[in-house]
């Protein structure tokens, strides 16, 4: 099943063309990561396609339905750039906040339910904050706090993850622990995942299809014997040099 | 003091006033994370334009308040990328249209002084009836669409994304809003609604607890304000609005400062 389809979308801000021409496919299952240099229009693909942003021209597809009467939202999270910068004087326990993810058009002004609850110390559960469920969300720390953002997506049972920038400035400890939980959401549950990344290791030992964007945008599989070089040069420019190598990953699997 | 309670004016003063405080610092709340509090004073201001204007073309001059007070707010919230520009805008072109019909007729000037201050002792019962019936409406929508409101306010535009309706139930609160300033006129006046607004929830925010705990401690710190404020300036004939304002600072002092020495206890210790 095609969960994202995009036909020769055009994008435009400021009066600058900042995606062009794009043309890709989703499929159910897959686990995608979006790479690109700053600027180069990442965040704006992910919110066009979230219908967020206007088109200039091109359709969008979710779930095979064209994005004007998509409604079924409750099938995607979405997990905003910075989401983990808010303001730590909210006055909100990660429970209550994590139950949010289960508001959607379908249950305005409706009470959580028993099983609801349930759902909310599901993910609470899977994700492994349970013990910090009553802390206040500005009292947890940078790494429990991208886990309870997993945590409120996931109580929307949702069939696709959108990630932008979920772990910038984060240590490599903290970054590896994340990518395992959006690693075993994919292979263990089955969610088809996005996720804007800049860690092109984690990308690339982790993520099945990649997608570069720098105006134009280009996606490939990523397979043994994929050409990683010229999968970045297409994003970051000709000089771009990473030093990568597929096998590298797999102890890293191995342990997971 | 107990023999206060047997008049009747008294008694409306009280439960106006409490309803009044319930609903202040319950949206107050929301006003506050949102960093819109100044969006209310812009909007009361106006209001008091909107008064003169009333009493000028012998009008209910509540009516005519209200809606010059929801259009003060649609402006403000349209001029989004100027918000603190807006406000002063609406504020001073609020409070000069006031001016100007005062200095036109100079009949309602008594009037136009309890607008501006507040006349809680003066509510009557049918003002009464009407604060109860709006506070009951006000509050099925706060308990209804608890949640929504907190996603909204967290974070806008995720809440969009989410799938709730995010401009419906912002019109919606907008216009409580509008209703919930022209109400607290008769409470605390044009000028000082702001303070009934704000420093309730300010001071449960202090307490640092979960949301739901801090909408119940904003409301009670409301409430116990407004009580005390009228028992108060009631028993040593004081302003009841200036006293009502004076009572809550007091309380967020108060709570400010133990927060504070808990703070620095956790640290010593």
């Amino acid at each position: 099943m095609k969960v994202i389809e995009v036909r020769n979308l055009n994008v435009m801000r400021n009066g600058r063309l900042v995606i062009r021409n794009a043309n890709f496919e989703i499929n159910k299952g897959d686990y995608v990561g979006i790479i690109g240099p700053n600027g180069g229009g990442k965040t704006t693909l992910l919110l066009t396609i979230l219908g967020q942003l206007p088109r200039l021209s091109g359709t969008i597809k979710l779930f095979e339905k064209d994005i004007e009467e998509f409604n079924e939202w409750e099938k995607i999270a979405f997990i905003p750039q910075d989401a983990i910068n808010f303001d730590n004087n909210f006055p909100i326990t990660v429970k209550e906040f994590v139950s949010l993810g289960r508001l959607g058009k379908n249950k305005i002004g409706r009470r959580l339910n028993k099983e609801d609850w349930e759902e909310v110390n599901k993910a609470l559960e899977f994700m492994g904050i349970s013990d910090i469920a009553n802390k206040r969300i500005g009292e947890i720390s940078i790494g429990q706090k991208q886990r309870m953002f997993l945590a409120m997506a996931l109580v929307r049972n949702p069939e696709l993850i959108i990630l932008d920038e979920p772990i910038s400035n984060v240590d490599p400890i903290t970054q590896e622990k994340f990518y395992k939980k959006l690693s075993d959401l994919n292979y263990k549950e089955g969610k088809t995942i996005l996720v804007v990344s800049h860690d092109l290791s984690a990308v690339f030992c982790r993520m099945n299809k990649v997608i570069c964007v720098n105006v134009d945008v280009n996606i490939a599989e990523i397979k043994e014997n994929t050409d990683i070089q010229g999968i970045l040069r297409k994003a970051y420019g000709e000089h771009f040099y990473f030093v990568f190598h597929k096998h590298e990953c797999k102890g890293e699997f191995e342990n997971d | 003091m107990i023999e206060l309670l047997s008049y009747q004016f008294f008694q409306n003063a009280i439960i106006g006033g409490c309803l009044i405080g319930i609903i202040c610092s319950w949206i107050g709340l929301f006003l506050v994370l949102r960093r819109q509090v100044m969006i209310v004073d812009g909007a009361a201001h106006t209001a008091f334009g909107g008064l003169a204007l009333g009493l000028l073309l012998g009008i209910d001059p509540f009516i005519t308040a209200l809606i010059i007070v929801i259009i003060s707010i649609l402006i403000i919230n349209k001029m989004k990328a100027f918000t603190d520009s807006a406000i002063a805008l609406m504020l001073a072109i609020g409070f000069s249209i006031g001016l100007i019909i005062i200095s036109i007729t100079r009949g309602f000037s008594i009037d136009i002084f309890s607008y501006l201050f507040g006349s809680i002792l003066t509510i009557s019962r049918e003002e009464l009836l009407i604060i109860s019936i709006v506070t009951i409406f006000i509050a099925i929508f706060l308990l209804l669409f608890h949640k929504e409101l907190i996603a909204i306010t967290f974070n806008e535009r995720n809440a969009r994304i989410m799938g709730i309706p995010v401009d419906l139930i912002s019109n919606i609160f907008n216009l409580i809003i509008a209703i919930t300033i022209i109400l607290s006129i008769k409470i605390v006046g044009v000028i000082l609604i702001v303070a009934l607004i704000t420093i309730p929830a300010l001071t449960a925010l202090q307490i640092k607890t979960s949301f739901n705990n801090t909408v119940i401690i904003s409301v009670l710190i409301g409430v116990i304000g407004v009580i005390l404020g009228i028992f108060i300036s009631a028993l040593y004939k004081l302003a009841t609005s200036g006293v009502i304002v004076f009572i809550l600072v007091s309380i967020y002092a108060i709570v400010y400062l133990y927060s504070k020495i808990e703070i620095i206890k956790r640290r010593t210790s």
